[in-house]
């Protein structure tokens, strides 16, 4: 039987709709669904290489104040970071990571090689829109 | 199954998930599965309140049998048999 589809939009690159991410990312790997992540606008930034790991680039969406404590919860919860939930997924199930062409360039992101390991390619609109199509579950975060 | 025919069955795999919040039980069990064959018996052990939901949702999405959930002091364990 062919594996269910997710397909998800992630246009934030906060720290907190990025573990929110990750979560139901790793949610769907557990179910062995086959998984579609089209890495738009914030997200983009997120993946750069020299932002991924600076850790003080990435905010909260919201209640920013709270970020430290945000940060010393999830350490003390033993919940991972969001790069490391990507990776998990990763190794899991059938996941790609697909980065959008245009949010690439916006943050000067020209080549596969300037964003994070676990991005698979660089893609243009029509990649994320048929995906959605053909996805059982679509979300955008 | 009662309590006491859950904790008498033989277990063929273990999995201690305490330290770990959702989704951490749920995918350390997901691994362990893949380990074991079918018919075989694993346990999860964790103190996640809402894993007792949702290992036993995703185990009938899998084709994995919930046997029940023991509870003990500051945790529980969850009993499936592999599909």
């Amino acid at each position: 039987m062919e594996n269910k589809k997710l397909c998800l939009a992630l246009f934030s690159g906060s720290l907190d709709k990025l573990t929110a991410a990750g979560v139901i990312l790793s949610g769907a790997a557990a179910d062995d669904m086959d998984i579609d992540v089209y890495i738009l606008l914030q997200a983009a930034r997120a993946f750069k290489k020299e932002i991924a790991s600076n850790k003080d680039e990435i905010k909260l969406s919201e209640n920013s104040h709270l970020r430290e404590e945000f940060i010393d919860s999830l350490k003390n919860l033993n919940v991972k970071e969001w790069q490391d939930f990507f990776k998990e997924v990763k190794e899991i199930t059938n996941a790609k990571f697909h980065i959008c062409g245009l949010a690439g360039k916006i943050w000067g992101g020209e080549t596969l090689e300037d964003f994070i390991d676990i991005s698979d390619d660089i893609v243009g609109i029509s990649e994320y829109i048929t995906a959605a199509e053909e996805a059982d579950i679509h979300l955008f975060i | 199954m009662t309590q006491e025919e859950l904790q008498a069955l033989t277990v063929e795999k273990s999995v201690d998930a305490r330290g770990t919040a959702c989704p951490g039980p749920l995918l350390e069990a997901k691994k362990a599965i893949g380990t074991i064959n079918s018919g075989d018996i694993m346990e999860i052990l964790s103190a996640d309140e809402g894993t007792k939901k949702d290992i036993p949702k995703w185990a009938g999405k899998k084709g994995h049998d919930y046997l029940g959930t023991v509870e003990e002091s500051g945790f529980f364990k969850i009993y499936l048999k592999k599909g």
